[in-house]
Parts: structure tokens; C-alpha cells; sequence
């Protein structure tokens, strides 16, 4: 009765709303000219010109920028600013949001701060924000930047002398302060923090006095940035930054070659590298990225705390072996070990030789040999030495390492079996020490920055500070009390070598990256040391970006 | 009359999801804590979370509630449900509730289109080629439709943003909406059709194979039964033969796929909406499950849960609309 009724009428809504679908698609089809991607950009890009807006994917999302629910260093500085800039990874960093620093003696600094500069939102930036921000990352809640003010270095006070004056007094000598702690800790603004009570939670847009203010964030899609056109450095050369976030690595390449994005922040592939470098309007620039791919050793467990053994597991390596296989020789060998080469606070004389007899020889010396002839060697009490390597399962080129890795232990008599593992999974892994050998990467706040190799040999990353390394700890105690820079950069080179002689994390390679770019839209990218391309420095006008960019 | 209602099919019926739901929300629960893995990580990146002391590690454990007793979270969990506060996401620091609604109409505005037009189609062109079978034109349509269905959804997806975004510019290749749009009403509207454009076609064509062919099986049966001969003999004409007679009763089985297929109307398309970046439940099913978000991922799980058994309901209590066998058959139970 009804029946018929309705499922005609069933079948005609269904045809109805086909009909529709498909008419708009059709409409579509039929407008093929108004993609809303300008296909070839208007010319722009010449000096000092302001170019409306640029296009740029990013492959993850940091969150809403507010230093405590995640964080991408290149975005968080495009909002805040340091006391000195780019970074600790130069020479020399320049004042920034400081006018000028002063060391008063060995614990105590001064610094003036430039006046005349807003927050986003229209109040003035003071000493008062220095010192609550310096105090904020030692006493509340943990971050990165935390142990910079509480351990290494660790300021004890932070005292206004005047309304523009700040003083921090150490609780032992610190004489980086200057280039490392000022070029690091990013300043936040005091009225809104103080008022902010859980920051893990806390999801509204950030207020800086960077170059560039965030006024839309749409979680896993997009950021939105409007420059600050009174900047204290200088109106920045781009008016309006548009970041999608595209995390499928093919769909950011499509999305650059259609022309929907200008850069891609993800680094172009091997294999994708010709296709956009013949491509017109397009430029490829390759950087060195202050970061390094590590074999980590487990040195809470035996046999790996023994220094004479991770000495073998060093030696054991063919670094060159690896670079060339499995990145077709686009990177470099990690040959000079731990930390990044291209830090000036690294030891330029570092070496890690490959000298399979003399790993086998350092082995046979700690009693550790082939008793029963299977290829593999055993420990006295007759366990064989066999680990699990564990690495993560989104990063092929590690798990080819991996492989590699697993023959030349073979060679030495070491036996290795190589887990891979999701993401989520290998985290846990590396947090709860529960691996005998992981494959990871450590950028360059880890590998660039002294501070941080002292700090990770107590934070548990390299070492941890409960656990007795005589040698290390003799070093550390005099760097600690060294008050001359240069005094404590020739200790820190001593700890190096120290370190790669038997280290905890045997470097296997230092990536390059390329990033591939609209030329005709955009053509005034500077790398930063550590910050690639992509960073505050590319957007601001020429005098300033001379100043700090890498040439 | 009180035990009336208990008893009645409806009841018992509703009873039987009730227990399908608790059950389901206790596994929805323990699943996600199962993994390896926790949202510190994610949280702050392994490098930075390599660098806080264990003190450190368990203030923001604490922070974030982490630290309290499974018990203690899953009680929270279960009467959070029913209150419909399902806790604060740790990835979003957003209440998960709200992330949810901010996703949900992203997915119903693909997979809602893509469901219809696959559904019209699939039956259409399966009717055609069973009443043609063997014919030249059925073989096409079978060997075209088995190819499509075999098919990776994500290649699909992969081949139309090469062809259509890439080489011809007529659709974007990601994202649900233009960003920084300042357009008007009317446009917003075209910009939002171009951009779920490709993703419709892609989820239609993962879909369509499937309608397809269970159409054409049913189709089969039904054109062998005596009543189509009997109504061919008395001089039914061939569009009355196929639609009244054949494709009605062979749309049974089609109907009661599609409804519950209906379930994946709120899970959405995980890779579609990856490929396309598109900001779906299915897209944020896989951020959370990356991230460990415990309380998002027990969100997104809660409402696929709800959609499919959803859809089943709608299955069981539609069903005789369609089929008056099922209806009479209900009278003859209930009568007395």
C-alpha cells in the first residue's frame, strides 16, 4: 500500500539528490579557469618589493604556537622573539629584543632592553616580561627551555636594577649566557602569561613581538599569519603567510607542483629533486640542517656500559658504507661524530675510525669471544652477544641502515635483530629505555648547542647523571666552574673526544635537505643555521637578513 | 502491561543495543591504552621529552591526568559518556566533544554524497547488466566494475589529484575549504564543491564496485524466479518487468548493505580524507591514534561505535517498509 508510495519515492529523493551531486560536479568541470590556486604567480619576489601573500605546506602541526602544547622552532619565532638572534648555533648572535648585554663579573650579567617595542596586542614589552618569562621556564611548568635557566646554565636571580635594566646572577660561572641562553629562550609577554593556568591547555593564539602575528589556526589544517608591520626589525617583505598542513608526504608534492603551495617546510626527496628543478618557476636550495642521524646505545645495561665495548661498537661501523647506499651519497658520513660538525662550538679535530680488526681486538680483550663457534660471540658466563635494534617504522632510509648496520655487526661477531616499530611505540621505547639499540634524530638545539651535550649527559639522553662516568664528571665539574668562554670551549672539546671515543650515540650520518620553492613568487629564502629556510629571517627586509642568515 | 514493554520487539531490540554499547565503550576504552605508547611523546617531541627529569615527566603526567588509576578513568569515561562529556583532548586541549563536532560535518559532506551517488549508480548499472546478461554490455560493465573495485581507495585519490589538480588545475588537491577566504556566500559555496570534488569521486568509485555486484547477483536470482516469467507472460512491458517486478524484490539484500554501510558515514574515509587532507573523523582518527590521545581517540571510537550500531537499528526498523514479508510476518507474531 504505503510501500510502493514510498520507495518510489525513496528511488526518486535518491535520483534527486544524484542529480544534484552530480550537476555540481558537472558545474565544476564546466569552470575549469577558476581553480583558486593562481597557476603561474603574479612576477614578484624583486628586492625589497612586499610580495601579498605566500603559500607555505607545512608536513606537521605544532599547535597553536604556545610553547607548551607542541612546538616547531620556525614557526614559534615567526610570533616571538629572543633576547639575541638567530640562535646559539652562530658565531656570534646579534641583540635582538636586548639592546646590548654586559658581563658584570663571572655569575653576573646585565641587559638592556630596546624600548619602544609592542606586544601584538598593542601593550609595551618591558624588563618586567624578561624577568617573569626567565622565571616562568625555571619554576613552572617544564619545558625545553627549562634546564636552561635551572641547570645549565642555572640562574639563581633575575632583578629589575631599572625599568629597562635586567640582571641575572648565576649560581656558577656562566659565561655563554650571552650566546647561548639569550639566543634560545624565546620571551613571552607577562599579562598573559601570569594569567594562564595550565599551559599544557592553554589553546589561544599567542601574543609575541615577532615579526609575524597568528590570527587564524585551524588544528591539523592550517595557520594564518598577518605581518607586523611595526616591527622593531623592520616591516617584514611578506604581508600575509597561509600555511596548510598536508602531513601525506605525496599529496605537500602535488599540492607545490599544482601550484597550491609556494615551499613546501618538508624537504624534497632524492627523487623528486629533478622533476622540480626542471620544472619552470621553480628552484631547488639545499641546506645543512644541524641535525644528525644516531645509533643510541643503552648504557644503563651491561654490555653496553662498559666504555672499552661501546668503544668496538664504534669501530664496527662503516659510516661511509651506510651514506653511500642508503642515501646514494646525498648527505654526509657521520665521521666526525657527535655533536654536528657544523656547530662552531665543535670540535673540528673529531674522528671516528672504522677498524673492524681493532674492534675485534678490544673484544677479545674484555673476554668477549666466539666460544662455541657459531659465528657470534658470548660473554664469559657464555650469554651471546645479540641485541635488538629497534627502529621506527615511517623512516625507510633507517631501516636500510638498520640492515647495513646488521651485516657489519655480523662481521665483529655481534648478532643483531632488527625491530620495526610504529612511531607511538618507538617513543615509548626511547622514553622508558627499553631498547639495547635505537635508530633516532636529534636536531639542532641538541647537536648545535653546548649547553644541551652537558645537559643531555644528565637529563638521561646520553648519560645520566646519576649513574658515575669518572672521566666525564671530572670534565663537566671544570667546565662548570670555568669562567672564560674560550677556556670552556677547549673543555667541552675534551669532553667531545672523550665522548666519541665510547660514545653512547654513534653517528651515523648528517642529512642534507633540499627544499623545493616558487621562484616567480618568492625568491628571497635565507638559511638560518638549524632553521633551514623557512624562518623569520627569509621575510624581513634585506639589511636585517644580511645581518644573521647564513651566507 | 509494565513487562509489556521489555517484552515487545522494540524493547528487546533496544535492550540488546544497550548491552552492544556497553560492551563496546568498555573495549573502546582499553583499546587505546593497549598500544604501546603514551601522549607525552607526541606532546612534546622526542627530543624534548628525552630532556625532562622523571620529576618533570610526572608533574606533566599529572597535568594532563594520566597519572591516575585505569579504574579511576575508566569510571570517568563511562558516566562522562552518558553526560556527554567525554574529557578534555591531550593533542587539542580542546574539549573532545567540541573537536568532534567541529569534524563531523566534513565527513557527512563526503561520504553522505559519495554513499548516494555510488548507491544509484551501482543499482542502476547492475540491473542493466543482469537483465543483459552475457551480452556483450554486461561483461564491460563486469569486468570495468571488478577492476575499480580492486582498486586502492588511496590510488584512486592519488591518480585523480595527478590528473585533475596537478596536470589539468581544475580541482585543488587538499583541504576542505579555501584558507584566507574572503569571498562571498556563493562563492564559499563553489569553493567548498570544487574542493570535495575529488574526494566524493574517489570514495563513490571505492564504493560503487560493491553496490554493483550485489545488485547484479540479486538481480540474477530475481530474474529467475517464476513470478518475473509469470508477469512476462502476462504481457508486463520490459521497464514495468525490470523495475516492479525484478529490481523491487532484488533490492532487498542492496538495501540492508547500504544502511549499515551507513556506519562509515561518521568513521569516514581514514585514507581518503589522508590523501586529500581533508578534515574528517577519519583523519582525525588517525592524528589521535599517532598522538596517543586517549580521551580523542575513546571519542571518535564512541561515535563510530554509535554509527554503526545506528545504522543497524535503522536497517532492523526500515527493513519492513521494503520487505512486506518482514511486515506480516511482525503482525503474525504480534497477534495474540
Amino acid at each position: 500500500m504505503y510501500t510502493r508510495k514510498s520507495f518510489g519515492l525513496f528511488l526518486s529523493y535518491l535520483l534527486v539528490l544524484s542529480v544534484f551531486v552530480l550537476g555540481c560536479q558537472s558545474n565544476q568541470n564546466a569552470a575549469p579557469g577558476q581553480a583558486d590556486a593562481p597557476k603561474n604567480g603574479e612576477a614578484a619576489g624583486a628586492a625589497n618589493q612586499t610580495v601579498p601573500e605566500l603559500k607555505i605546506g607545512l608536513p606537521s602541526d605544532a599547535g597553536p604556537l604556545n610553547i607548551y602544547t607542541g612546538n616547531i622552532d620556525y614557526l614559534t619565532e615567526l610570533v616571538f622573539d629572543k633576547l639575541f638572534s638567530p640562535s646559539p648555533y652562530v658565531e656570534k648572535p646579534q641583540p635582538w629584543l636586548a639592546e646590548s648585554a654586559q658581563q658584570l663579573d663571572d655569575v653576573t650579567w646585565v641587559v638592556k632592553i630596546r624600548s619602544g617595542i609592542k606586544w601584538h596586542d598593542g601593550k609595551p614589552f618591558t624588563a618586567e616580561d624578561v624577568k617573569f618569562t626567565y622565571e616562568y621556564y625555571r619554576d613552572g611548568p617544564a619545558n625545553r627551555h627549562t634546564h636552561h635557566v635551572s641547570e645549565v646554565p642555572h640562574i639563581s636571580k633575575i632583578e629589575l636594577d631599572d625599568p629597562s635594566t635586567v640582571r641575572f646572577t648565576c649560581a656558577y660561572a656562566c659565561p655563554t649566557l650571552e650566546r647561548i641562553t639569550f639566543a634560545d629562550l624565546p620571551i613571552l609577554p607577562k599579562h598573559i602569561w601570569e594569567n594562564v593556568q595550565n599551559p599544557r591547555k592553554y589553546t589561544d593564539l599567542p601574543i609575541g613581538t615577532g615579526p609575524y602575528k597568528l590570527v587564524e589556526y585551524k588544528a591539523d589544517q592550517y595557520y594564518k599569519f598577518e605581518a607586523n608591520k611595526d616591527y622593531f626589525m623592520g616591516s617584514p617583505i611578506v604581508d600575509n603567510l597561509v600555511m596548510p598542513v598536508i602531513k601525506d608526504p605525496t599529496a605537500i608534492f602535488n599540492a607545490l607542483r599544482a601550484g597550491e603551495i609556494d615551499i613546501s617546510a618538508r624537504p624534497v626527496p632524492a627523487e623528486l629533486e629533478a622533476s622540480f628543478q626542471n620544472q619552470a618557476n621553480m628552484k631547488v636550495v639545499q641546506t645543512a640542517p644541524l641535525s644528525l642521524i644516531e645509533l643510541k646505545l643503552n648504557y644503563e645495561k651491561a654490555p653496553f656500559n662498559q666504555e672499552a665495548f661501546r668503544n668496538a661498537m664504534s669501530l664496527a661501523v662503516d659510516r661511509q658504507a651506510i651514506t653511500d647506499t642508503v642515501l646514494l651519497g646525498k648527505g654526509r658520513p657521520g665521521l666526525k661524530g657527535y655533536p654536528h660538525p657544523d656547530s662552531p662550538w665543535t670540535n673540528p679535530n673529531l674522528s671516528t675510525p672504522y677498524d673492524v680488526e681493532k674492534a675485534k681486538a678490544v673484544m677479545d680483550e674484555l673476554k668477549l669471544t666466539d666460544q662455541n663457534n657459531d659465528g657470534v660471540r658470548e660473554t664469559a658466563d657464555g650469554k651471546a652477544l645479540a641485541f635488538s635494534l629497534k627502529v621506527p617504522s615511517t623512516e625507510p632510509a633507517w631501516i636500510r641502515a638498520a640492515e647495513m648496520l646488521k651485516e657489519q655487526y655480523a662481521k665483529v661477531g655481534i648478532k643483531i635483530n632488527v625491530e620495526v616499530l610504529d612511531s607511538g611505540t618507538m617513543a615509548t621505547v626511547s622514553q622508558t629505555r627499553d631498547f639495547d639499540l635505537v635508530i633516532g634524530t636529534i636536531g639542532a638545539h641538541g647537536v648545535a648547542d653546548p649547553d644541551q651535550f652537558v645537559m643531555s649527559h644528565r637529563s638521561s639522553y646520553l648519560w645520566n647523571k646519576k649513574i658515575p662516568y669518572p672521566a666525564m664528571d671530572e670534565l663537566t665539574k671544570q667546565w662548570m666552574a670555568e669562567t672564560s668562554v674560550d677556556k670552556r670551549k677547549e673543555i667541552a672539546f675534551k669532553m667531545q673526544e672523550l665522548f666519541n671515543k665510547q660514545p653512547t650515540s654513534i653517528v651515523l650520518y648528517y642529512p642534507e635537505e633540499k627544499f623545493a620553492y616558487n621562484a616567480q613568487k618568492f625568491d628571497q629564502w635565507v638559511e638560518s643555521p638549524g632553521f633551514g629556510v623557512i624562518n623569520k629571517f627569509s621575510l624581513l627586509p634585506d639589511g636585517v637578513k644580511k645581518a644573521v642568515a647564513k651566507e | 502491561m509494565g513487562g509489556s514493554w521489555f517484552s515487545s520487539a522494540f524493547g528487546k531490540k533496544c535492550i540488546q543495543y544497550v548491552l552492544v554499547l556497553a560492551v563496546a565503550l568498555t573495549i573502546n576504552f582499553a583499546l587505546p591504552r593497549l598500544a604501546p605508547g603514551d601522549p607525552l611523546e607526541f606532546f612534546f617531541g622526542e627530543s624534548t621529552i628525552n630532556e625532562l627529569t622523571p620529576q618533570q615527566r610526572q608533574q606533566v603526567e599529572h597535568e594532563l591526568g594520566l597519572d591516575r588509576s585505569l579504574w579511576q578513568q575508566y569510571a570517568d569515561f563511562m558516566t562522562g559518556v552518558f553526560r556527554f562529556d567525554l574529557g578534555s583532548s591531550i593533542k587539542y586541549g580542546k574539549p573532545v566533544t567540541e573537536v568532534l563536532a567541529d569534524r563531523l560535518p566534513w565527513t557527512f559532506l563526503l561520504v553522505a554524497p559519495s554513499l548516494i551517488v555510488s548507491a544509484v549508480i551501482g543499482i542502476a548499472i547492475g540491473a542493466y547488466a543482469a537483465w543483459n546478461r552475457g551480452k556483450r554490455r554486461d561483461l564491460l560493465f563486469l569486468t570495468g566494475m571488478l577492476t575499480i573495485e580492486s582498486i586502492p581507495g588511496f590510488w584512486i585519490g592519488m591518480l585523480l589529484i595527478a590528473v585533475f589538480s596537478v596536470s589539468l588545475g581544475w580541482f585543488p588537491s587538499f583541504g576542505a575549504v579555501p584558507i584566507a577566504f574572503t569571498g562571498g556566500g556563493m562563492e564559499y559555496v563553489l569553493a567548498l564543491l570544487k574542493h570535495m570534488t575529488l574526494p566524493v569521486i574517489t570514495i563513490t568509485l571505492a564504493t560503487i564496485g560493491g553496490n554493483f555486484l550485489l545488485t547484479r547477483s540479486s538481480m540474477l536470482d530475481t530474474l529467475g524466479q517464476d513470478y518475473v516469467l509469470m508477469a512476462e507472460a502476462k504481457g508486463a512491458v520490459k521497464r514495468s518487468l525490470i523495475f516492479n517486478h525484478a529490481l523491487r524484490n532484488a533490492l532487498l539484500p542492496v538495501y540492508t548493505h547500504i544502511t549499515m554501510s551507513l556506519g562509515i558515514l561518521v568513521s569516514g574515509a581514514v585514507v581518503v580524507e589522508t590523501v586529500f587532507s581533508y578534515p574528517g573523523v577519519g583523519r582525525l582518527l588517525y592524528e589521535s591514534v599517532i598522538a596517543r590521545d586517549y580521551p580523542m581517540m575513546q571519542g571518535v571510537f564512541l561515535i563510530i561505535t554509535l554509527g554503526v550500531i545506528a545504522a543497524n537499528l535503522l536497517a532492523d526498523l526500515t527493513y519492513p517498509l521494503f520487505d512486506p514479508r518482514a511486515r506480516q510476518r511482525k503482525q503474525v507474531e504480534e497477534s495474540p
